[in-house]
């Protein structure tokens, strides 16, 4: 779906993004990372509107910045983070109107604005002017323009900005529904982790401007998978700490209390490791690390 | 409770529309037929066309009435179908240009400002449009509002004339061949300056003063100089006085304020600055970041 290789842009001397070199395959890919970590920037990079210093890359076959590229974005649908509406007309007005911009016929446009309409929720509300629309409407319109013409490919930034719990549930439920029901692949930027959590197949973190973790969902909850805390009856020798390292990677270490990435997933194994080397395991609880505690660590660990 | 669709049909087909200009300026255009203002316009616009279309009617029975005989000698001084009257239709004395200026400032101040203000233009380059795309729409619409306005001055009374007094009459039968030249001249003074000041301001409302800031500043700048310096090409820097002296020159009115080199080079230099402020200020890297 997207790929890029040692890809660099600037904004004059600033490094926006900083060699990135990432594969995507279809889905629904969670794009995450704190303000300025240049997850804007990579859209944009992708959409064709900002020119890579270096690297090269490709979305949907196409080569960045070739001269294809003003053609690709009518294959790709792009829900920006900020209010992008015009206030003065209405919701079925504008998503026409995008949808014409996208290369739709007027009839076809007009038909399909009615269509998208329906299917974001707004059906009954699509004749009104859009300033009087709630934060959950507005959202939802900007999905429906970035809709209208059934792309490929939609990047969607922070839909669930400004939305209560309700709201939120919803659009996820409407993401989710994007993916499944239209089968168009999903890029997801979001600083809310539960909402990547919820709809994402695959997770890339980002932070100014470089590649802090990638990977799928399904590896990442494995690793998760193999977080454990162990206790032992006495505390461990020298030599028992150092074997220690066969069983797994120690996280952290506080008052007795290891924190154990094993190597293997299987929980027999600490039990196996310490009747071999003489130990006695009181406690052996798996951690219920969640998304946001493991980004706050890839964007630490990259913090040194 | 919204109602959700059971699902989204199959994709229709892309790449039939029309070009992303051609979508841009109609859907600007249908915005401002209907906003009040420009029903205000269109009623100033249609008054000053009937009274000019009443005084041509008057003009011809003035001429052709036997009980107007008396005053037909005298008629006949002040009806002369000379250049000053021809370039008059386009410009009723500066009172057509003058309100032309604020129909053009009220609607095409937010051409490119409104935009700015709801944020629409980074979405827009996110579609298939391009810079360039986006000037030509907003051009097309700023130069072809004023255009089509002037349009009915240039053409109107001339059919009028050619119908009730035939190539006799008050309106010279070859009178759209310059006039509309004319039109489009000062369409394209109007609308450039149209293009520039709306891309300098951050609303609709600053885009209407930017467009009467320049209007007055260079007017009275260009006045002063002029004055000063005694030389009149100082007014082609006011854009009133280029929309002013087109029709005049083409059609051919002996001693214009400003002559054929100071009309060329002002409306040149007006529409390469205007164009190229409005082409800066609405780039994507503006628009985007």
């Amino acid at each position: 779906m997207i790929s890029f290789h040692d890809l660099e842009v600037r904004y004059g001397p600033t490094v926006a993004l900083d060699h990135l070199s990432l594969e995507l395959t279809d889905g629904v890919v969670g794009l995450l990372g704190p303000n300025g970590s240049g997850k804007s920037t990579l859209l944009k990079t992708l959409l064709g509107l900002l020119k890579p210093a270096k690297g090269e890359g490709q979305v949907l076959g196409v080569a960045l910045n070739s001269p294809e590229a003003a053609h690709l974005r009518a294959r790709i649908g792009y829900m920006p983070e900020y209010d992008a509406l015009i206030e003065d007309v209405s919701a079925y007005d504008q998503v026409a109107f995008w949808g014409e911009l996208s290369g739709l016929d007027a009839a076809s446009a007009r038909d399909r604005a009615h269509e998208v309409l329906y299917f974001v929720g707004l059906d009954e509300a699509r004749y009104r002017h859009v300033s009087g629309y709630s934060t959950g409407m507005r959202q939802r319109v900007k999905l429906a323009q970035a809709l209208v013409h059934s792309p490929e490919l939609v990047f969607l930034d922070e839909p669930t900005n400004g939305l209560d719990p309700d709201g939120r549930r919803r659009m996820l439920a409407l993401v989710m529904r994007v993916r499944t029901e239209l089968g168009t692949g999903v890029i997801l930027a979001s600083h809310l982790l539960e909402d990547v959590e919820r709809c994402a197949d695959q997770l890339v973190i980002l932070d100014q401007g470089r590649l802090k973790a990638a990977g799928s969902m399904a590896s990442l909850r494995r690793m998760l998978a193999k977080r454990f805390e162990l206790r032992f009856l006495d505390p461990l020798n020298e030599t028992q700490r150092a074997q220690l390292e066969t069983l797994g990677q120690v996280r952290a270490e506080h008052q007795g209390l290891f924190d154990l990435e094993l190597h293997d997933a299987d929980p027999r194994k600490p039990f196996q490791w310490a009747e071999s080397v003489g130990a006695v395991l009181v406690q052996l609880t798996p951690r219920h690390d969640r998304l946001d505690e493991v980004l706050i660590r890839a964007l630490h660990e990259g913090s040194h | 409770m919204p109602i959700y669709a059971p699902t989204l049909p199959p994709r229709p087909e892309v790449s039939q529309g029309l070009p992303p200009a051609l979508v841009i300026a109609r859907f600007d255009l249908r915005r401002v037929l209907k906003q009040r203002i420009g029903r205000f316009f269109g009623f100033m616009f249609v008054g000053s066309l009937l009274v000019q279309l009443g005084i041509l009617y008057v003009r011809f029975l003035i001429q052709h009435q036997r009980g107007f005989e008396g005053i037909r000698d005298f008629a006949k001084e002040i009806l002369t179908q000379g250049p000053e009257f021809h370039a008059g239709l386009l410009t009723m004395n500066g009172w057509l240009t003058t309100l032309l200026w604020f129909q053009v400032a009220l609607v095409g101040g937010g051409l490119i400002a409104r935009d700015t203000l709801y944020r629409i233009r980074p979405l827009m380059y996110a579609h298939p449009v391009r810079p360039r795309d986006y000037l030509a729409a907003k051009g097309l619409f700023g130069v072809g509002l004023p255009f089509f306005i002037l349009l009915p001055f240039a053409l109107l009374p001339w059919a009028m004339s050619l119908l009730i007094a035939g190539v006799n009459g008050p309106v010279s039968p070859y009178a759209p061949l310059y006039l509309v030249p004319a039109a489009l001249c000062m369409a394209l003074v109007m609308g450039a300056v149209t293009l520039g000041a709306s891309s300098l301001a951050s609303s609709p409302r600053a885009g209407f003063g930017w467009v009467l800031g320049i209007y007055l500043s260079t007017n009275a700048i260009g006045g002063i100089l002029s004055a000063a310096l005694k030389q009149d090409f100082w007014m082609a820097m006011s854009p009133q006085a280029l929309v002013q002296a087109w029709p005049a020159l083409l059609s051919g009115v002996p001693n214009p304020i400003l002559g054929w080199a100071a009309t060329l080079v002002g409306t040149a230099l007006h529409v390469t600055l205007w164009i190229l402020v409005a082409a800066r200020r609405s780039r994507p890297s503006e628009a985007v970041l």
